[in-house]
């Protein structure tokens, strides 16, 4: 099945019930719902700058079950960088993250250049907080991947994820700006790239 | 789409609209299911390649404006079905020799007619046809709950002597409701499974009815606790049987398959099913919801809004999505939100979409729909004996699925068919999806002389289906080899043997929809059963007979109509009346092929089967 060769996939993943369909719709939609929809598997696309023209972000949501483990297989083969959803309420929830952290590992082989988010979600729930975020912190350092703390609920950093991950892409300039304007941290990035900006 | 469909296609078109007009589907001449049998006819129709409109004497249409009774044809006149060819119409003539045809008469009247023959007072010598018409006839003419009640109030009714009942006595009524009770409730067992607590009262009515009469009628104890286990039996499917029902998703689309699955025999879709599918928008994101096979379209676009956060509340949102199906080549079809049970009735490739209305114009199809990657087939490798054996196997597992009256219910929609004929779609999808295989396999096939090698596969695996008795995937091969982007291939065609040419050349004209299919028709004659039948050509006998005809004139039901619409599904009773030998476990091998064949993926974008076609043999070669 032919993909789109300029589309850049992000796969979200993560247990059952931690805000991986919150933190994607509070991203493309801007809006958050306290009801909670198990989600089978949804992909929403997005323009964004690419390299020296623009491409198309693909981010998909999966499921928090193990209902269909060949298909998660197919999104980690397909995918471009990976965010990896764990809720700040729940011990459990960032163990879950390891058999997937395993898949990608196996699937990928070389994850050096892969893009991976670790993401705390939840970080509202301040009285319900069961993992610091030091202990987020060390495991990112085990895994040797990024990470971050945020909240769907108050919008706190969800852009950001989400261009932290492009920042992390090496293998060719992807960002959220398509209309030139380019923060610090990412005209600095490209410098060290040493590729050409477009405005 | 070959040009020559559309003037058939408009031809039936016009019937359709005419009897609409003049009120001639059930009781309420419902838009939803005029449209909806239309979009059915165009999945239809497109298998034949026909180059002419119907031949054969126009059907005659009966308007409003017709003051006289209704003079219904006699029974050697044009209305006959096409389907019988003249063998089979002198064998129904040797069945039918006392068949007096029930004169025109409201659906109650009808029903009491049936009771009375039943009990042996009335059209004695023919009861066992007139109550398997009635049987499977029935929804058209007559609500379920009103047909039950009929039943209910004639049991416990005490109608003196000379009130329209002379001759009976208490027992002779009873009895006669019962057998009919009962041959309607093992007819529609499933259905009123499916339809829960709302048809359940029925047997229990009747038993609390019987119950009572039984130190009257001491002989109804047999009957009275076969009305109870039926209770039991519709009250309460097995535990476990609901559990597993409702935990269980089913795989429908393609995304969703299993293998493990797929290698499980088929069992029968009910509405009640539910399964998972993607619907996209416009952007090509797509969302993917679970549902109920029966849902209404106005549900699948409140399940989508709702995972797209979409509410009320928010005047940016837009809260009138409308649900379109869009093919691979780009065609559209707008659903209304009362539409039911669409996903059986999609084409291979087609896909759900969400949008605003603004929105229409600018869906396009999905990229994997009109570009495609080369690939090595894995046909190669795999025998044609075994892959026709593989076709066979599942066209028999798929044809054992549709349920008798889901035939009626194809072709006439309404109020009252609750019944929709799922199983039935996906046979339609299936055969469309075996054509489109055959192109798309020759089709990505680079090589000149592979090419050839799977023009003898194909030719050979037909022959093999063929005698088999499975037309319908005979047929299907066969429509595939004459799909244009493929008969264009000169040089392919050229590379081979002449022996396969010519068996090929017996095989087209066995397709030749010239005469009303009469080579088709006659091929069918000759074969006993098991048999599949070219199901397409089959519902556009029904279709015709349904059109011919209009089912009710004011309040009176055509009965003889029925009587025609029953003697076509008993043909299909009769193809299915023996059992198809079963093989025996196949080998690792087989596995593969039994799963290849069970999960074909196919392009069915016409327009890129002729790019590919270009591009192996350009025009000017």
């Amino acid at each position: 099945m032919p993909e789109q060769s300029n589309d850049y996939r992000v796969v979200v993943f993560g247990a059952g019930g931690v805000g991986k369909s919150s933190l994607v719709l509070r991203f493309v939609k801007g809006t958050f719902r306290e009801s909670y929809i198990p989600t089978i598997e949804d992909t929403y696309r997005q323009v964004i700058s690419c390299d020296k023209s623009i491409c198309t972000l693909q981010i998909t949501d999966t499921t928090g079950s193990h209902q269909f483990p060949a298909m998660q297989r197919l999104s980690i083969t397909k995918g471009h960088a990976f965010i990896l959803v764990y809720s700040t309420t729940s011990k459990q929830s960032l163990e879950e993250l390891k058999p997937i952290f395993e898949q990608i590992c196996l699937i990928k082989g070389d994850i050096e250049s892969i893009p991976i988010m670790l993401v705390g979600n939840k970080n509202d729930e301040v009285s319900a907080r069961e993992v610091e975020s030091s202990d987020g912190e060390a495991m990112a350092r085990r895994w040797k991947c990024a990470f971050m703390e945020t909240s769907a609920k108050t919008n706190h950093n969800v852009k950001e994820l989400f261009q932290e991950l492009l920042n992390l892409e090496k293998r060719r300039t992807v960002s959220l700006q398509i209309d030139g304007k380019k923060s610090k941290q990412q005209k600095r990035a490209e410098k060290l790239k040493g590729k050409c900006v477009l405005m | 789409m070959p040009a020559g469909m559309k003037p058939l296609e408009k031809f039936l078109k016009k019937q359709t609209n005419a009897l609409t007009r003049a009120g001639g589907f059930g009781e309420k001449a419902t838009g939803t299911g005029a449209s909806r049998r239309r979009a059915s006819l165009s999945r239809v129709v497109p298998f034949f390649r026909e180059t002419s409109p119907e031949s054969g004497p126009a059907r005659e249409v009966f308007s409003p404006e017709t003051e006289e009774a209704p003079c219904w044809p006699s029974a050697t006149a044009d209305i006959r079905s096409p389907s019988l060819s003249s063998d089979e119409q002198s064998s129904e003539a040797s069945l039918d020799t006392n068949w007096t045809p029930l004169p025109a008469d409201t659906p109650d009247n009808l029903a009491l007619a049936l009771l009375e023959s039943v009990a042996g007072k009335r059209y004695a010598n023919c009861t066992e046809i007139l109550l398997d018409d009635f049987m499977l006839t029935h929804p058209i003419f007559l609500a379920p709950d009103k047909f039950q009640q009929v039943l209910l109030q004639q049991f416990s009714s005490e109608g003196k002597q000379g009130e329209g009942w002379p001759g009976w006595d208490g027992a002779e009524r009873k009895l006669a409701v019962l057998s009919v009770a009962f041959r309607y409730l093992d007819t529609y067992r499933d259905l009123l499974q499916e339809e829960g607590d709302r048809s359940n009262t029925f047997p229990k009515e009747l038993y609390l009815s019987a119950v009572q009469e039984l130190s009257r009628f001491p002989d109804l104890v047999e009957d009275v606790l076969k009305l109870q286990r039926w209770t039991e039996i519709l009250h309460s499917p097995a535990e476990e049987d609901k559990e597993s029902r409702k935990k269980q998703v089913r795989p429908l689309f393609r995304h969703f398959r299993r293998i493990d699955a797929c290698l499980q025999p088929r069992e029968a879709f009910r509405g009640s099913d539910e399964i998972f599918c993607r619907v996209y928008t416009p952007d090509h994101s797509y969302v993917t919801i679970r549902s109920r096979l029966s849902c209404r379209v106005g549900e699948i676009l409140a399940l989508v809004k709702e995972k797209l956060q979409y509410s009320e509340d928010q005047p940016t949102q837009p809260a009138n999505l409308i649900l379109v199906a869009v093919t691979s080549s780009g065609e559209k079809a707008v659903f209304r939100p009362s539409d039911e049970a669409v996903f059986t009735t999609l084409g291979v490739n087609t896909h759900l979409f969400a949008c605003e209305p603004a929105e229409l114009e600018s869906l396009i199809p999905l990229p994997e729909e009109i570009h495609w990657s080369p690939g090595d087939s894995k046909l190669h490798d795999m025998s044609a004996e075994e892959v026709a054996n593989q076709l066979v196997v599942f066209d028999w597992e798929l044809f054992s699925c549709v349920h008798e009256v889901e035939f009626v219910c194809y072709v006439f929609h309404g109020e009252q068919a609750r019944w929709r004929p799922l199983n039935l779609e996906l046979i339609l999808q299936r055969c469309s999806e075996v054509q489109h295989w055959v192109a798309t396999e020759i089709l990505q096939c680079q090589s000149l002389p592979k090419r050839i090698q799977l023009l003898r596969k194909f030719i050979k695996i037909a022959a093999l289906c063929k005698q088999q008795q499975d037309l319908l995937s005979f047929l299907a091969l066969v429509l595939g080899l004459d799909n244009p982007a493929v008969s264009r291939l000169r040089l392919t065609w050229e590379g081979l043997p002449g022996k396969f040419r010519k068996q090929f050349q017996q095989f087209e004209s066995i397709a030749d929809p010239s005469r009303n299919h009469k080579s088709y028709r006659d091929l069918l004659a000759s074969l006993r059963a098991p048999l599949i039948p070219f199901t397409p050509l089959l519902l556009k006998d029904l279709t015709f007979l349904h059109e011919s005809c209009k089912t009710f004139h004011g309040e009176l039901v055509n009965f003889e109509k029925m009587h025609k619409v029953a003697e076509m599904v008993r043909s299909i009773r009769r193809y299915r009346s023996s059992q198809l030998a079963m093989e025996p476990e196949p080998s690792p091998s087989h596995l593969q092929t039994k799963a290849y064949v069970r999960q074909l993926q196919v392009i069915d974008n016409q327009n890129l089967l002729f790019e590919m076609s270009s591009k192996l043999e350009p025009k000017d070669m």
